[in-house]
């Protein structure tokens, strides 16, 4: 019995017999691939399963709740597109979409630059650095209600830290808790102490993988030590910097621990934040198609922009 | 022998799994163990509390037990933040406690939307008989009981003794007959904020978080209502309702109180009086323990004040059977239990709460402690009306809580007048109840 293969023997000069194909050759890869990809996918299996059961299943309820009409309890009156439609009219939707377009907008940069500056820093021979890096990565492992609670002793305006200090110094009291925008401010301070952290670790990581001989290179050519940093450390740490800017913008847009405890969304809806309000109108309101249309837009933001940042992006996969 | 970095990677799988699936397995366990009984000499019974209230309902289910031979009640105790997000998803999952408890301004969230058994004939013909009025108001829905209201509790005054003697306010009212006017007591705060520094206040009101229904006593005091009596649409642009918008809103305007101290702020009306910011502080009596290890000043407490009528928030909770449970007669025996007079007495003096039972309410009841402060707030529990509980006890009062906060915090802090307030207040809520 031949073990040439059709086409091999229909091409083969006639009297010459085509050599054997490496049996185990042609048959070990293809099993060796079938047994990688299995095993592959069981290592994803877990993984993928609780992806689906928690994150992509909840997703689709949530977009089928959208169109409803419902109080929680029982079977919900589908509404079409009437809670999308009621977004456009509701103005505490819109002061709370741009508190979160505001927040991110602040957040995001003043975050990433806290956390360069402290990794450039904490990168150099700075003495008792190990314990610095410590101190700022703390507030990492600090619950975001912790973080926030805290953030409430500091800018109570009554007795808070804050203003003892302002007193102190001879300044007048800041309006903390009643004043919109000092309000808002505290939002941003308390969420910046609690990110820079996180921000510094990613870059630190990045600049320990900038190789001393580039920035060598870089000062034989006569750059000084800006032009180093702008022009080879900064465009090095291109993945950090995307990575980032997209979870520093998911994590904004997610916002709703620090608001929620800090300040309640209050004073005048001045904080009222996407999450805080989806949340008002899902758990006091008990309007849950309403509040599941409000998560169903800001994923759709959260997801425009990912595409965006990915499209736009000419850094993201040089490595850094 | 070394492994290999597959042998290494397999076994890493192999640990992790049954992580993920104790992970599965743990979610869906809380629902089941508090799910409904297994058999009907079961009862399932889902609360929050603090350590003085469980106390207390672990002592009523215990002589339950020992009254009724073979039944067994299942106390599952959660955080109050969890409650009702864990009885939501029960509910929706279809399997709900066959007890749990519910502040009055949520229940009829659960009556009016057919989550909740109707109790009309698992009780003895003359059982609303033991419950004062305005108690048995708050657990109707349709004119049909589903719940049995198991204690109250209702704002007073708590006073720093010496804040007021420094402002020369030495005379405060003792019997509710009394109290003073609303003139009178915004002489006596302006009286305060004359004498106090300007990091310190007359008072702070009680009405932050979900605690806004408690603005509602102003109204009340006007002899104002928010619903009709059928409770199908707002009645709240009055007269009344505006007297009591103006005269709340004066209280931010004549910085009366702080200025962070309105309905959506995080800062609570009890934090600001324990750190000596306020002279006075309206609270409930559910107070009176930790204001006794946390307050570090002498304090008594008066009566709130009197316009047209004394009035009150009927703040407390019910305790309700769900449609679901299995054995509906088994938990109205349960519920007829513990709103018997033993075990309401102990309950309410242990937890510094106040009974549902007239003949409780009458013979008076005394807290464990600070007992001497108990006549107070059980007269002015006596100042709620049953026509005020009974609104309350709106289906719609999730969405009404929502109006009233949104426009209230417009009319304190911002500068919406008080008729723009009450006309919105109105728009809000009839759009609440027609929803």
């Amino acid at each position: 019995m031949s073990t040439v293969p059709a086409a091999t023997a229909a091409t083969a000069p006639p009297g010459v017999r085509a050599p054997d194909p490496p049996r185990r050759g042609r048959r070990g890869p293809r099993r060796g691939a079938v047994k990688e990809a299995l095993a592959a996918y069981g290592f994803l299996a877990p993984g993928l399963v609780l992806l689906g059961t928690f994150v992509f299943v909840p997703l689709a309820g949530a977009a089928a709740l959208s169109l409803q009409r419902t109080n929680g309890f029982g079977d919900g009156v589908w509404v079409g597109l009437d809670n999308y439609a009621r977004l456009f009219t509701d103005p505490v939707f819109w002061r709370a979409t741009l508190n979160t377009v505001l927040f991110t907008l602040v957040v995001t940069p003043g975050s990433m630059a806290l956390g360069l500056g402290a990794a450039v820093l904490l990168n150099s021979v700075l003495p008792a650095r190990g314990l610095f890096r410590s101190v700022l990565i703390l507030p990492m492992a600090v619950s975001g209600v912790a973080t926030a609670l805290v953030g409430v002793l500091v800018f109570d305006q009554n007795s808070g830290f804050a203003n003892a200090v302002l007193r102190a110094l001879g300044l007048p009291g800041v309006d903390w808790q009643s004043g919109g925008t000092a309000a808002f401010v505290t939002v941003v301070l308390v969420t910046l102490w609690w990110r820079t952290g996180f921000n510094m670790l990613i870059y630190l990581a990045g600049l320990q993988g900038i190789g001393r001989e580039t920035l060598e290179a870089a000062t034989l050519d006569g750059a000084g030590p800006w032009q180093r940093f702008r022009y080879v450390v900064v465009p090095m740490l291109g993945p950090s910097s995307f990575f980032l800017v997209v979870m520093n913008v998911i994590y904004s847009f997610q916002v709703f621990d620090i608001v929620f405890v800090l300040t309640g969304g209050g004073p005048r809806n001045a904080t009222t934040v996407l999450v805080t309000y989806a949340y008002d109108n899902g758990f006091v309101t008990r309007d849950q198609g309403y509040a599941a249309t409000i998560g169903v837009f800001l994923l759709v933001v959260s997801l425009a922009f990912t595409w965006l940042r990915w499209r736009t992006s000419r850094t993201k996969d040089l490595v850094g | 022998m070394p492994l290999t970095r597959r042998q290494l990677l397999a076994a890493a799988g192999a640990a992790s799994a049954p992580l993920a699936l104790s992970a599965c397995g743990g979610f869906s366990t809380s629902g089941r163990d508090s799910g409904a009984s297994a058999s009907s000499g079961t009862v399932t019974f889902t609360t929050w509390g603090t350590d003085a209230e469980l106390a207390g309902l672990r002592a009523a289910i215990s002589s339950f037990e020992q009254a009724n031979s073979g039944v067994k009640v299942t106390l599952n105790s959660v955080p109050y933040e969890q409650m009702f997000t864990t009885i939501d998803a029960q509910l929706q999952a279809g399997n709900p406690p066959d007890v749990f408890r519910v502040p009055y301004y949520t229940f009829g969230s659960y009556a009016g939307r057919g989550q909740l058994l109707d109790l009309s004939s698992h009780l003895d013909s003359g059982f609303s008989d033991r419950f004062t009025p305005q108690a048995w108001a708050a657990v109707q829905n349709g004119g049909k009981p589903y719940g049995v209201p198991h204690h109250t509790d209702t704002s007073v005054i708590l006073y720093n003794k010496a804040l007021m003697e420094s402002a020369g306010v030495t005379d405060v009212p003792t019997r509710i007959e009394d109290a003073w006017t609303w003139q009178e007591f915004e002489d006596v705060a302006k009286r305060l904020r004359q004498k106090l520094p300007d990091d310190k206040w007359p008072f702070a009101y009680n009405w932050q978080g979900n605690g806004v229904t408690r603005w509602l006593s102003w109204l009340f005091e006007a002899d104002g209502r928010f619903l009709t009596e059928d409770l199908t649409a707002a009645a709240i642009d009055s007269d009344a309702g505006r007297a009591a918008v103006e005269f709340t809103q004066g209280f931010f305007r004549q910085n009366l109180v702080p200025q962070n101290s309105s309905v959506k702020s995080s800062t609570y009306a009890a934090d600001l009086w324990y750190s000596g910011t306020t002279a006075m502080n309206f609270g409930g009596a559910f107070l009176v323990p930790d204001a006794t290890t946390t307050a570090g000043f002498e304090w008594g407490v008066t009566f709130p004040p009197k316009n047209v009528r004394s009035a009150g928030d009927f703040g407390g909770n019910a305790l309700v059977a769900t449609k679901a449970a299995k054995d509906p007669a088994l938990v109205a025996k349960f519920l007829d239990h513990v709103t018997q007079k033993q075990p309401m007495a102990d309950f309410c003096a242990g937890a510094s709460l106040l009974p549902t039972r007239a003949d409780l309410v009458q013979e008076g009841i005394e807290f464990t402690v600070r007992p001497e402060l108990s006549p107070v707030f059980v007269a002015q529990a006596g100042a709620v009306l049953p026509r005020d509980s009974g609104q309350v006890a709106s289906p719609s009062m999730s969405a009404i809580i929502t109006v009233l906060k949104d426009q209230l915090e417009e009319a304190f802090v911002g500068d919406q007048d008080a008729a723009t307030t009450v006309r919105n207040l109105a728009d809000g809520i009839g759009a609440a109840v027609a929803r």
